[in-house]
């Protein structure tokens, strides 16, 4: 090599390395490896025998199952497959879960979008509940467990008297908050109110451990303001249908109506949408969807 | 053209991992070796010479100074095809055969497979290699790796050869086929160029030498022409000598020194001032029968420690 | 280009003479346990589980060879001082790294190739213990060629790994060289999780590093599609492809940087 050849060396490889970048940009452009089923893309499913592989490294094991969770999670919700799984959920959550009993966030996450129905969740109550319920068993301290799976009962399963237990046995908890009984006897008096899911959302907001799941609380209360917007909306929308014997095909009708003014928007500043007398948040709003509501509401 | 042409050649290292500061390995070397030169570089260990050849044969790069070779400089590929090296201590793959070694070398040349065939059983028949040259070379001692290694040099039948210490691991029989060797080469009209910590070796072979010590030369020239090795008086042996005629050479000032070495066995040591032949002479006419006549002169070795305890010991680039 | 062969095969027959090929034995003695284990203990599976293992294992022997001789391939000329002599030769030093690198690449290609033949010798001896109406079952036939794309990318991959090793070890030590290979070939295997780090964590800059490590560091993952081929889901030709083309263009940029170190090196 002459000292001629050296002076174009840094050159090539400046070239080649943004033929690397490339090539890795459209590498993922065209979305990765070809797609294996996701049945797959878990190759060990009993958490015990990945326990034991994990050696000593079952908590870092843990953050990348969890990194995997939120990965399969976000990216199933996105996607517009109409034949879109979760199956990999509740796997992903038990692997993390066993992996780190501590882990907190995760039976959280568990609780709040393994109830979810399609499409934005896998609509499984009954997971929600087995996994806080193994988070109790390996902390049995943590009241707020309890308090999940009452939740989970109260929004989701709508048995108000079982969520009511639940919120009694983790009043029972030394250290549970004092707002854990009247919480209780609330839900079990007049279970199903808008209000006392409000209730319900604003302890989480206010007490959760972590900000994720304190961030999503909130989420669900301006989700509950918007419900109140469109059942406002919904009052004026009836108004003019009964006015008109039509239903509005447009926002601009009910204010040639007289019965709104400007074009309405959800908190997050979405305009809502009016599709053939139906109001709901616009799909690209960040409070879409939203949450369905136990039946005694509707 | 010079075979061998170094202006100001200087390398410094880095030495020390926290904190590196230089050290001079070798300090603005300038040298001219002509084509046809048996030249012997010596020096003791350390003084600079594995450095020096390093840098002709660009296994490192100099900090400044620069060197040709053949008139081109050192790094040509060209260049390397009409010079040979043996390295200090060689090493090679102990996977191969004496026979695969050469044949790979070879094959670097661009011999075809007949050439390569013919050169390297020829060498190996002349660096004495026999039966051996088919067994690997992990089965080799050190003796046979250096013949190998001087065989690897000379595949070539290169202008110039660099020899490392070229004697270095052989047994007496094995330092005069090299030696016969090197005279061999330069009848060939090859230069050879060989560093060396004896001084005998240069003394046996050499036309011109340079000394180094601490990485400077300190001497350069024609051994006979150097005035550090200049003839300082004769080392005489003798038999039947007697009392008396001792006495009497030593009365006239002849005899610097006498030594008995048994019986009427002395080695005597002559002054420069009066001619050999007469001192022989005499006791000759006193009936003594004499064994050897040597010249005296400085050893390499009273050479070195003498530079050595002149020249300053640090060689951090401060003191340089 | 001469030279660079003649130093090519000189490190395949070192290769062989330090029996780096008995690897092929333990691979094929390997298969054909586990396939007489597997007819004891189950029915179904068998052909598929053959197909994981033998496609895993041409994978892991592969890179057991990329590492452990890439690092040696300039490291152990220079440490024995047989590099002297060599360089001392009408060589120039490109051509010596490139000719280390491509003989390792020989040897490697003579590896994969004697131990697919073997894998698809046991396949085709397990296709004839099955009857029709079992093999009919099987997603893909036993002796799917197919698989044959998972084989070239896991190539290129060794390639690529090999380059690696090489490239440290123009300027560190063996151990060194070896850990930061495996270093970056695990990171390389995690790269998805790289890309979805964002995902959670919460610092911009942290997940704009994540993100650029995501397009720098060799994405080794995207060369297994094992499973793929397996199950017989498609693997587009034109991924194989650019998947190739993504390795060789690593594989040269990491070339060219070796060459570059080496050829400023100070042999001392």
């Amino acid at each position: 090599m002459r000292r001629a050849d050296l002076k174009v060396g840094p050159y090539i490889v400046v070239l080649l390395f943004g033929g690397v970048v490339a090539l890795q940009a459209l590498h993922e452009r065209n979305g990765g490896p070809p797609a294996s089923t996701s049945a797959n893309l878990l190759y060990l499913r009993s958490p015990e025998a990945v326990e034991r592989l994990a050696l000593s490294y079952d908590s870092l094991l843990a953050d990348v199952y969890w990194i995997r969770t939120v990965q399969h999670y976000g990216g199933t919700k996105l996607s517009t497959d109409p034949n879109k799984q979760y199956d990999l959920l509740y796997p992903l959550l038990d692997l993390t879960t066993s992996l780190d009993p501590r882990f907190n966030v995760a039976y959280y996450f568990g609780a709040v979008f393994l109830a979810e129905p399609f499409p934005g969740g896998p609509g499984r109550p009954d997971l929600a509940i087995a996994l806080l319920e193994k988070g109790l068993r390996a902390q049995p301290e943590k009241w707020e467990f309890a308090q999940a799976i009452g939740f989970v009962h109260y929004w989701w399963l709508e048995d108000y008297e079982e969520a009511a237990a639940w919120f009694t046995r983790a009043s029972a908890f030394p250290n549970a908050p004092i707002w854990m009984t009247p919480l209780a006897a609330t839900t079990l008096a007049q279970g199903g109110n808008r209000q006392s899911s409000r209730l319900l959302w604003e302890q989480f907001a206010r007490t959760a451990e972590d900000e994720w799941f304190r961030t999503e609380a909130r989420r669900r209360l301006v989700q509950l303001d918007a419900l109140d917007d469109i059942d406002r909306l919904r009052g004026a929308a009836a108004a003019f249908e009964q006015r008109y014997g039509a239903p509005p095909m447009a926002w601009s009708d009910l204010q040639g109506a007289g019965l709104l003014r400007g074009t309405p928007v959800d908190p997050t500043g979405t305009p809502y949408r009016l599709d053939a007398g139906a109001i709901t948040v616009d799909p690209g709003s960040p409070l879409h969807p939203l949450p369905t509501e136990p039946a005694r509401l509707r | 053209m010079d075979a061998i042409r170094t202006e100001a050649l200087t390398k410094h290292y880095r030495v020390g991992f926290w904190r590196p500061r230089p050290y001079v390995a070798l300090d603005a070397l300038t040298l001219r070796v002509g084509r046809g030169d048996v030249f012997g570089f010596l020096g003791p260990n350390g003084a600079g010479k594995t450095t020096t050849l390093k840098l002709l044969l660009q296994l490192i790069y100099p900090t400044s100074g620069r060197a040709d070779v053949l008139g081109r400089p050192v790094g040509d590929v060209d260049v390397r095809r009409r010079i040979g090296y043996l390295p200090e201590n060689p090493c090679f793959y102990d996977y191969l055969t004496a026979e695969e070694l050469l044949e790979y070398f070879a094959s670097l040349f661009g011999y075809g497979p007949a050439e390569r065939r013919r050169r390297v059983a020829a060498l190996l028949d002349e660096v004495g290699i026999g039966a051996e040259r088919r067994l690997q070379l992990r089965k080799f001692s050190k003796g046979m790796l250096q013949r190998v290694g001087i065989a690897q040099a000379v595949i070539n039948d290169p202008e110039v050869v660099f020899f490392d210490e070229p004697m270095s691991g052989l047994d007496p029989l094995g330092r005069r086929e090299i030696r016969e060797l090197v005279l061999r080469m330069r009848d060939r009209g090859a230069t050879v160029f060989f560093s060396s910590h004896v001084l005998s070796d240069a003394e046996a072979l050499c036309s011109r030498v340079a000394i180094l010590a601490h990485g400077r030369l300190v001497g350069s020239g024609a051994l006979s022409d150097m005035a550090a090795f200049q003839v300082r008086g004769w080392e005489l042996v003798v038999n039947n000598l007697t009392p008396a005629a001792l006495e009497h050479a030593r009365s006239l000032g002849r005899i610097a020194r006498a030594d008995a070495l048994g019986g009427s066995r002395y080695a005597l040591e002559l002054p420069l001032s009066t001619p050999p032949e007469r001192i022989l002479a005499d006791l000759a006419a006193h009936g003594a029968q004499p064994v050897s006549l040597n010249p005296l002169r400085e050893t390499l070795e009273d050479f070195y420690l003498r530079h050595i305890a002149a020249a300053p010991t640090d060689r951090g680039l401060g003191a340089a | 280009m001469r030279i660079i062969g003649h130093v090519a095969l000189n490190v395949f027959k070192e290769s062989v003479r330090d029996k780096v090929l008995y690897n092929l034995v333990v691979f094929a003695v390997l298969l054909i346990a586990v396939s007489y284990l597997l007819g004891q203990l189950t029915a179904g599976q068998d052909v598929k589980i053959i197909k994981d293992l033998g496609l895993a294992a041409i994978a892991t022997f592969g890179l057991l060879i990329a590492v452990f001789i890439g690092i040696g391939l300039v490291w152990k000329e220079v440490e024995r001082r047989s590099i002297y002599s060599l360089l001392s030769k009408p060589i120039r030093r490109h051509e010596f790294v490139l000719g280390k690198y491509a003989g390792l690449g020989l040897t490697l290609l003579v590896n994969v190739a004697i131990m697919t033949v073997a894998f698809y010798a046991v396949l085709a001896y397990m296709n004839t213990q099955f009857p029709e109406n079992v093999r009919a079952a099987w997603p893909a036939p036993a002796t799917d060629p197919g698989m044959l794309r998972a084989v070239a990318l896991v190539f290129v991959e060794l390639l690529l790994v090999t380059a690696i090793a090489l490239f440290f070890s123009t300027f560190s030590g063996p151990f060194l060289a070896a850990a930061l290979t495996f270093g970056l070939w695990i990171i390389g295997h995690f790269n998805a999780d790289l890309r979805n780090f964002e995902a959670v964590v919460d610092s911009r800059a942290a997940a704009y590093a994540a993100r650029a490590l995501y397009y720098v560091l060799p994405n080794f993952a995207a060369f297994d599609v094992k499973t793929q081929v397996v199950y017989a889901l498609p693997v587009p030709a034109s991924y194989v492809a650019m998947t190739a083309l993504y390795g060789v263009v690593y594989i040269a940029m990491l070339l060219t940087g070796s060459v570059m170190i080496f050829a400023r090196r100070d042999f001392k």
